[in-house]
């Protein structure tokens, strides 16, 4: 008993807490050579953000929050501790509006509308409706489902889209016979394709909106449309690549499935109500181009119409997803700071790039978010790795945008899905029993390998080819 | 998993006891289970989980014991703040009208189970009872999806899942 009450305290979380608080100490101690004053307190945040983030002692928004503290306490114009009159300290308020950044108003709209879809049952009756055309084949069932579920994941949270699909597979799993590898398929099938789908829209998951963000900060906007344009063909690709792995390697031995879903339309006026906003909304943000009105102000429509004509309940609207916001506004008041600093440029510094490869380094962007997002959480990942891939890719010159960068990182976070701890699609797979680790990290495996080959090598000549590359 | 909810078995008679456990036995990969014996016992398992930061998930008690009965203990855990989530369910043969109505009334009992019971009734009793428990309390409730009422998780899910 004794023992295992002084275990308790040597867990992850309280190494992870111990350690955010001497990596926060080790600069005011030793001070980085030839990195400024502010330079040296952003490292400080930094570390301690790194250890705080990947062992979660405190929850993802919670270190979120201190990061905007911190940066407003320590290199703002409003610091506790004087700055050289030589460092431009940006204004405080500019840390506390990360809370309210505009890419922060595009994903609310999304929230809106997946909460709108969710209550309605919209994906529901979509799911329903989209899925007749497939027949019954397995394959074929299973790429309808795939298809449909990576739409939906564009739209509303992975997890959210996961958990909706995953009920209406296990039925149908548990149809099949004890030990029939299509049950592995099948319960494969629907997370691999929310987490594949996640990259295809701007809301589709945090790590686009991180990279989104950052992008903003630095004055370049990307329309809802375009990261679509850019993603989208290639998103398609790699779903398609899974589909025919998982089908092949996990191959049903029945010749039919049957997946019934009890649903029909909801048609009251609310509901109609709702699918207006929806339509209206999606059709702005795919022909900003064509009105020029920003997807973020078109965002905030759903907000407006759903909050007054309540849609949206007060206790739905104080049940949102805010942690999620929290967690994006501290990636990106992380990243101002670092850029403000010109802690970025010294963190460049360290290695000398002049001779890697542009491919290489952008493999390695990827690869980087990849290998930290199979482990911890993907929003965290792209926090910590896009303002380092942002400053990369200006140090490189005119051979690697911005844009390209943070786009890499947000893709790359989005591929790691080799352990059921990766994403909490993957949890919500496992936990239904119906999948091995093993499995999970063989098509994670082969999703990660086909995903970082198509986006390198293949999406960067065809953004050029087509002049997507802004 | 770590903080398993615990579910605590309070029976007097050993084979009974037994016999409860063994239909339980389905619900260890999520739960701790805990048998006492009598109600000092109970009491002596409740502390040790909260010390061990473990939540009782769920109480299946008999009433007639030596001592403190059954609904009279639930009725003084109705009291603790601590156990208000707590999933009370009686498994009784004796407990009388006036007890069964005490039992609802002031410990706001969740379920009655009448002995003799079959396995799939105290499965499916507890499955109900343990999954609203997780429901209600539980941060992530993922890890209960294969185990609990996977259907109703996996809604919970759907309506509040987002991306980490």
């Amino acid at each position: 008993m004794n023992a295992a009450k002084q275990n308790k305290w040597l867990t992850v979380k309280s190494v992870g807490g111990i350690l955010a608080i001497i990596f926060f100490f080790i600069p005011f101690f030793f001070p980085a050579e030839g990195l400024s004053v502010a330079g040296n307190r952003m490292l400080s945040i930094f570390l301690m953000a790194v250890a705080l983030w990947i062992t979660e002692a405190i929850p993802l928004h919670a270190t979120a929050a201190l990061i905007i503290m911190l940066n407003i306490l320590l290199i703002s114009n409003r610091a506790l501790f004087s700055l050289p009159d030589d460092f431009s300290a940006p204004p405080f308020a500019s840390f506390f509006a990360t809370l309210a950044s505009p890419i922060l108003m595009l994903f609310l709209g999304g929230f809106f509308l997946a909460d709108g879809a969710a209550k309605f049952k919209l994906d529901r009756n979509l799911a329903k409706t989209l899925l007749k055309p497939f027949g019954s084949k397995p394959a074929n069932i299973i790429l309808g489902m795939m298809l449909i579920v990576a739409v939906f994941s564009m739209f509303m949270s992975n997890t959210a889209a996961t958990a909706a699909f995953m009920a209406v597979v296990l039925p149908v799993i548990a149809k099949l016979p004890e030990g029939d590898r299509g049950r592995a398929a099948l319960a494969l099938c629907i997370p691999v394709a929310a987490n594949v789908g996640g990259m295809g829209t701007p809301v589709g998951t945090p790590p686009n909106a991180i990279a989104l963000g950052a992008l903003n900060a630095q004055g370049i906007n990307i329309s809802f449309v375009h990261w679509m344009a850019m993603v989208f063909p290639f998103m398609l690709i790699v779903l398609l690549a899974a589909w025919q792995f998982l089908v092949r390697v996990f191959p049903p031995s029945v010749k039919e499935i049957k997946i019934e879903i009890n649903s029909t339309y909801d048609r009251s006026p609310q509901a109609i109500l709702f699918y207006f906003t929806a339509g209206l909304t999606l059709l702005l943000w795919f022909t900003e181009p064509l009105h020029g009105i920003s997807s973020a102000i078109v965002g905030f429509v759903p907000v407006v119409v759903m909050l007054s004509t309540r849609l949206i309940s007060e206790k739905e609207f104080h049940s949102m997803q805010w942690s999620v916001l929290w967690l994006v506004a501290g990636g990106i008041a992380l990243g101002s700071g670092v850029g403000a600093t010109g802690l970025d440029e010294w963190l460049i510094g360290l290695v000398p790039w002049d001779n890697v490869p542009v491919a290489a380094v952008a493999g390695m962007l990827a690869l980087t978010a990849l290998a930290f997002s199979t482990i911890i959480s993907n929003s965290a990942t792209a926090n910590l790795v896009v303002p380092i891939a942002m400053s990369l890719s200006v140090s490189l010159g005119d051979e690697m945008s911005r844009v390209a960068a943070a786009m890499f990182v947000a893709i790359g976070a989005s591929l790691a899905m080799m352990l059921p701890i990766s994403t909490p699609p993957n949890a919500i797979a496992y936990s239904s029993g119906q999948v091995k680790t093993k499995q999970m990290a063989l098509s994670g495996a082969l999703v990660g390998t086909v995903g970082l080959l198509v986006f390198i090598l293949v999406a960067p000549r065809v953004w050029d080819l087509f002049g997507l590359m802004p | 998993m770590k903080n398993k909810p615990v579910i605590l078995c309070l029976e007097d008679e050993p084979e009974v006891r037994d016999a409860i456990l063994r239909d339980l036995a389905p619900f260890k990969p999520v739960a701790r289970l805990e048998a006492a014996d009598h109600v000092e016992d109970a009491k002596e398992v409740l502390a040790a989980s909260a010390a061990a930061g473990e939540p009782i998930g769920l109480i299946l008690c008999d009433h007639l014991m030596p001592g403190i009965s059954g609904v009279e203990f639930l009725v003084g855990l109705q009291q603790d703040p601590a156990y208000a989530q707590t999933r009370k369910v009686l498994i009784t043969g004796q407990a009388g009208l006036e007890d069964t109505v005490r039992a609802v009334n002031e410990a706001r009992l969740h379920h009655y189970i009448a002995k003799p019971w079959t396995a799939e009734e105290l499965q499916a009793t507890v499955r109900d009872q343990l999954t609203e428990f997780v429901l209600a309390t539980q941060d992530d409730p993922t890890p209960f999806i294969g185990v609990l009422d996977g259907p109703r998780i996996l809604e919970h899910i759907a309506a509040t899942g987002r991306d980490k």
